[in-house]
This record gives structure tokens, sequence and C-alpha cells, in this order.
């Protein structure tokens, strides 16, 4: 679903990332680990398109980002560290206004239910956007990956700053969301979630990745151990 | 998605701020306008019992004397007021709309009336065209400084790029639901003005509320071109308010001042002095050479002859009034010309300065402008001159005064119905600015998406 082939940035003569090789599948969830400037945002705007690689390709869907936008963009959704929306809508217009900018016509009792399906709980539905907390804000981008009915959805450090039982009903969500087919690609800090919610994970160090490994082979600590190894 | 982009749009402050600021500005510009033509009208209704009551009381008073009695009769010639003047008062407030005009040298009438504050020329009036030129490109500054910049500031331009079938198609919903807004405002506050005002469903009428909504569309280009720049919202902002104050008020101050000193108006003192002395100088003049010229004027007048050239004589004291004029007529005729070549110039400059074009065919259009001034100038000598022809002949031939029929001399009014309108000439400068900011918009929109 998800690949990296080659794949390099530079900016100037920074390198941002450095021959990147990665396979995300179908129903995966793969979180990439790495201190701030190692090259996981860098990566994310790649394949989101808003980057061109300066060497090698991004592939989403089996199609090359760059030569390809509009029909990648169509089943790929972001959910930045901080779902930035329209403060003065509510959750459920937010969702309203983005699945329309996404081009998908969705009843009103529809939106409701992909806003129930990622965690935000109905009375909330209508308050305005400028109220809700951070995690309330993530459930919101959830809704909206999901109205886009997207294939792949990128998450940048979703879960910095949450507190633990919303850190706790975020992994679930991703969870479920794999079950039912999505592929994860999530840059995160949190090496413990990172564990617990990836199917795989990576270490990113200057643009590089130079760790990878299904999760089911290495538990938490050992993969701290590791992280503090090679950073 | 419209629709949500108009609510949330219509919840920031700044729209509902603007929208009230703009309305109540609005209502009270029609207030202003409905004032002045009440004004215009109450003056009218009073020129005509004050011209009865005026007659009557010299008429008691000279009975005995008509040349004398002429020398205090004045005979108002009105100024018709269109309503439209009341959504563009112009230069309508400054010049007389009712001139009392006497049988004596006219010169020295035409330019009698109240002073005025001269800063008024410069700032105009707060009627709707002043709201229509100055206020709304400030509203569509503040509702558009930030169209594309707020999206990458707050953070949601990120989710719109992911998001989004088509980016370019969300910064135009974006574009179209302000200038919706903004246009319906306007077009709400010409309607209520049309009703409040009386102004007839005219071609006119027309072409007023396209000038005021092309107008507002020049703006909406310019700004959308601007803010397509990738800038930062500050200096959005810095940048349209320069552009708005060079547009609205220095641009227009400069051409003003580079037509006064372009076109000077020596001939405003010397038609005066000539006028002056060409009626002073005949007192120490022979009447015979007085009479001969005028005589050069009337020949159908040569018949009364010439009077005695001692003593006072009604007939040589007109034509020695009329002589004034007669040798002033070359310098007022030249001043006319130039105030026409001013007013020409203007409307040359107006075409590349939209704010300046958009306020000269507002004027226009309302009958406001200064050539519709130099109009009512020009037919005042025809009535002037007719008043001339009606009472010489009473006069040279002293006929009594009770032989006049003076119920007959009701306040004439002038009426300038010979405008046709040319629509390129109009709104063609205003539709190629549109156009061109529209064409780099579309650049700018590509190098941004």
């Amino acid at each position: 679903m998800l690949e990296a082939v080659n794949l390099s940035k530079k900016y100037g003569q920074k390198d941002a990332v450095v021959d990147l090789n990665l396979k995300v599948e179908k129903g995966e969830v793969f979180c990439l680990l790495g201190q701030n400037g190692a090259g996981k945002t860098t990566t994310i705007n790649l394949f989101l398109g808003l980057l061109d690689p300066t060497s090698g390709k991004a592939l989403v869907g089996g199609l090359d980002v760059v030569e390809n936008k509009v029909s990648t963009n169509q089943i790929l959704a972001y959910i930045p560290e901080v779902v930035q929306l329209y403060g003065n809508l509510s959750g459920l217009e937010n969702l309203e206004f983005f699945s329309k900018l996404a081009g998908q016509k969705i009843a009103s009792d529809e939106l409701s239910k992909l806003l129930l399906e990622a965690g935000l709980q109905e009375e909330h539905h209508k308050s305005k956007l400028s109220s809700y907390s951070k995690g309330m804000r993530q459930k919101v981008g959830i809704a909206i990956a999901l109205s886009k009915q997207a294939q792949v959805i990128f998450m940048d450090e979703p879960t910095s700053g949450l507190d633990p039982k919303a850190t706790d009903e975020f992994t679930n969500i991703c969870k479920s969301l794999a079950k039912n087919g999505k592929s994860i690609f999530m840059a995160t800090h949190d090496i413990f979630n990172a564990v617990n919610v990836g199917d795989r994970v990576g270490i990113m160090n200057e643009g590089r990745l130079i760790y990878s490994s299904h999760t089911e082979n290495i538990d938490a600590s050992e993969m701290q151990e590791l992280y503090l190894k090679t950073i | 998605m419209y629709k949500l982009l108009f609510q949330q749009f219509l919840r920031t402050r700044a729209c509902q701020l603007g929208l009230t600021l703009v309305l109540i500005l609005g209502g009270i510009s029609i207030i202003i306008g409905k004032q002045f033509l009440t004004d215009q009208g109450r003056l009218a209704d009073q020129a005509t019992q004050m011209q009865q009551e005026h007659i009557e009381r010299n008429v008691k008073l000279h009975g005995d004397d008509l040349s004398l009695l002429l020398y205090y009769l004045k005979f108002a010639l009105l100024n018709e007021t269109d309503p439209l003047a009341g959504l563009s008062v112009g230069q309508s407030d400054l010049n007389p709309g009712v001139q009392r005009i006497r049988i004596l040298a006219l010169e020295g009438q035409k330019y009698d009336s109240d002073l005025v504050n001269p800063t008024k020329l410069l700032y105009g009036n707060l009627d709707l065209s002043f709201v229509i030129v100055y206020v709304f490109p400030l509203l569509v500054i503040a509702f558009m400084y930030n169209l594309f910049s707020e999206e990458r500031e707050s953070g949601t331009w990120q989710m719109v790029n992911v998001m989004a079938r088509s980016k370019s198609k969300f910064l135009l919903g974006k574009l179209l639901v302000r200038f919706l807004l903004l246009a319906g405002v306007m077009l709400f506050l010409i309607g209520v003005g049309a009703v409040v005002l009386g102004v007839a469903a005219d071609t006119a009428f027309l072409l007023f509320t396209l000038t005021a909504l092309f107008y507002l569309i020049f703006w909406f280009a310019l700004c959308f071109w601007v803010v397509c720049l990738r800038q930062n919202s500050n200096v959005n902002a810095l940048v349209l308010l320069t552009i708005w104050l060079a547009l609205v008020v220095l641009l227009p101050a400069f051409v003003n001042n580079y037509i006064t000193n372009n076109y000077p108006l020596p001939e405003a003192l010397s038609t005066m002095i000539k006028q002056r002395d060409g009626y002073h100088v005949k007192w120490d003049t022979s009447k015979k050479e007085t009479m001969e010229k005028f005589y050069e004027e009337y020949p159908q007048f040569a018949n009364y002859g010439f009077p005695s050239e001692k003593g006072y004589s009604p007939t040589w004291y007109y034509a020695m009034q009329h002589m004034g004029d007669v040798e002033s007529r070359e310098d007022s005729r030249a001043m006319q010309l130039k105030i026409r070549s001013r007013e020409a110039s203007s409307r040359m400059w107006a075409q590349v300065i939209p704010s300046m074009q958009a306020q000269l065919v507002f004027n226009e259009v309302a009958g406001t402008g200064l050539d519709d001034y130099m109009d009512f100038l020009q037919y005042m000598n025809e009535f002037h001159e007719n008043l001339r022809l009606y009472f010489y002949p009473m006069i040279f031939s002293n006929s009594e005064v009770a032989s006049v029929d003076w119920g007959q001399f009701t306040p004439e009014v002038f009426t300038n119905s010979n405008k046709s309108i040319n629509w390129t000439k109009k709104l063609g400068s205003l539709v190629i600015t549109i156009l061109l900011f529209s064409v780099l918009s579309i650049f700018s929109v590509r190098k941004l998406i």
C-alpha cells in the first residue's frame, strides 16, 4: 500500500531523508521513531506530496506520488500532531466541511456515526471545536480520515500531549482502523505506544532508517534500550 | 461546502463587526442623502413662494418705473436635483441649486453663492457613493487580507491540503463567500437608498449599480492577487492598506493638484475685471459710442435711437450693463473651456484610477458632477438672455409696469436631459483592471497550490 524506494530529500546541502526503503502493507501499522529533526515529518510530507523528493520514489497504492498527486491524494489522509480545524464550527460541521472538500457526500446521521466510530461522544458533536481538548480534536481528525474513505492514514506525533486514558483510547482506535484494512504510518517519540500499537517499528536517525523490526520480536524496554543506543 | 464556508465566515468577529459598521455607515449615508434631497426640495418650494412675494413687493415699491423695477427684480433658475443625487451628492451641495438672476450684467451673478468649506472638495460627503468608494474597499481588505495566510498560520492548510480535491476551488469558494456577502450588503444598501430617495429604476440607476458592483469586484480581484503572493497576514494587510491609501486618497489628490496646476484659470479673475471695467468705464464714455456697440449686438433695437448725452437714460444704463458681459465674453468662454478641459483630464486619469472612475461615474449619473454644473451655467446664459430680450423692448419703450403679466414669472427649472450613456467609457476601464488582476491571480494561485 505504501512504499519508499531509495527515497531521498535534501534541503540545500543538508540531507533530510537518505535512501529510504520501506513498505507498509494493507492493514498494517508502521511506527517510525526518531529524534526531532531525524526526518520523520519530511518522510510523511514526501508521501503526502507536500514535498518533492530529491531522488527516489514515494509510492502510494503503487502510484508514484509526484506523478499522480491527485490520484494518490484521494486514498490518503493525514492527522497532524495538533489537529487544526475551524474553531468556530462544531466537530460535526468540521467533519461535514472536510468530507465535502474531499468530494464525499455523506448524510448528517452518517457523519455522526463516523464521529462515534472515532470515539467522540455524541454530546460533543455540536459543540464548537474551540472548546475541544487535543484528544477530541484528534478524534475529529480520525473521523475526517474515515469520511474520506482513505486507505492510508499518516499520523505525526498523534499521542504527544495526550493523557494516558486518551492515549489508550487512541491506540484502540488505531488498532480498529488497521483491522478494517487501513494502513497507518505513524511518526512518534512514544516508544511504548509505538510497540503497543504498531505491527512494525523503525528507527530513523539523521534521515536514515537504521532499524526496522516486527513488534512481536521486541518488547518496549528492549526497544527503548535499542533506541537510546542508536541515536 | 459553501453553506459551511458562509457559516464559518459569518461567525468570525471581523465579519460581524465589518458588516455592522458598513450597514450603520450605509444607513447614515442614506439619511444624509434624504436630508440633502429634502433641503433641495424645500429650497425649490421656497424659491417659488419667495419669487412671487419678491415680485409683488417690488412692483408695489417701484410700480411707476419699469426700468428701476427690473434693476431690483430677481428671477429664479432652479437646477433640478435628480433623486440619484441623494446617493451621490458630488459637488451639488457646493454649487447653488437655485440661482436668482437680474437682467443686469450676468458674469458677476453666476458665482454669487455661499462660502463653503474647501476641504469638502477633496473628501466629499458621507453619502452612499463615499461609503462605496472609501469604506467598502477597506472592508474587502479586512475580509481578504488573510484569505490564504490564516489557513497557513492557524495550521488548517495542512488538513485542507490533504483533504481538498481542488485547493483552488477551496480558495475561490472562500473568495466567493466574502464577495457575495459584501455584494449583497452593497446591493441591499443601494436598494434601500433607491426606495427611500425615490430613485427611478432606469438606465442611470442601472449604471450606478453596475459601477458599484464592478468597483467591488475590482477590489476583490486586486486583494485576491495580493493574498496569493504567499506573504503572511501582516504583510498582506500592510500592502493592501498602502494600495488603498494610494488609490483612494493619494492618487486622486495628486491628480487634482496636477490638473489645477496644468490648467490654471487666470480667466476667473480677468473675466470679472473685464466685466466690471466693461460696465464701469461706460459711465465715462459717450452714450452714443456705447449705444452703437449695443446696437451692433442687437440690431433689432436700433430703432430706439440714441439717448441724449446729458442725464440718465434707462436704455443707455442697460446697454452699459450689457457691454460688461460682451467685453468679458471671450475670457468667460475660455474659462468655461478650461473648466471642461479639467473635467476631461480628470476623466482621462480616472481610466487608470478605479476609485476616481467610480466616483466620477456616480456623480455623472446623479447629475452632480462638474460637467452638469457647467451645463447649468450654460443654460443660465440662455435664461438670462431670454429675460433681457423679453424686457429690453419694454424698458426702451418705457412701458407701464402694469402692462406686464408678472404672474407668468415662476422659477424656471433646468433639467439636464440630453445625457446619453456610453457604457464602454463608463465601465470599460473597470472591466479591464478586473481582467488584469484576475489573470495575475490565476498565475499566483497556480504557484500557490
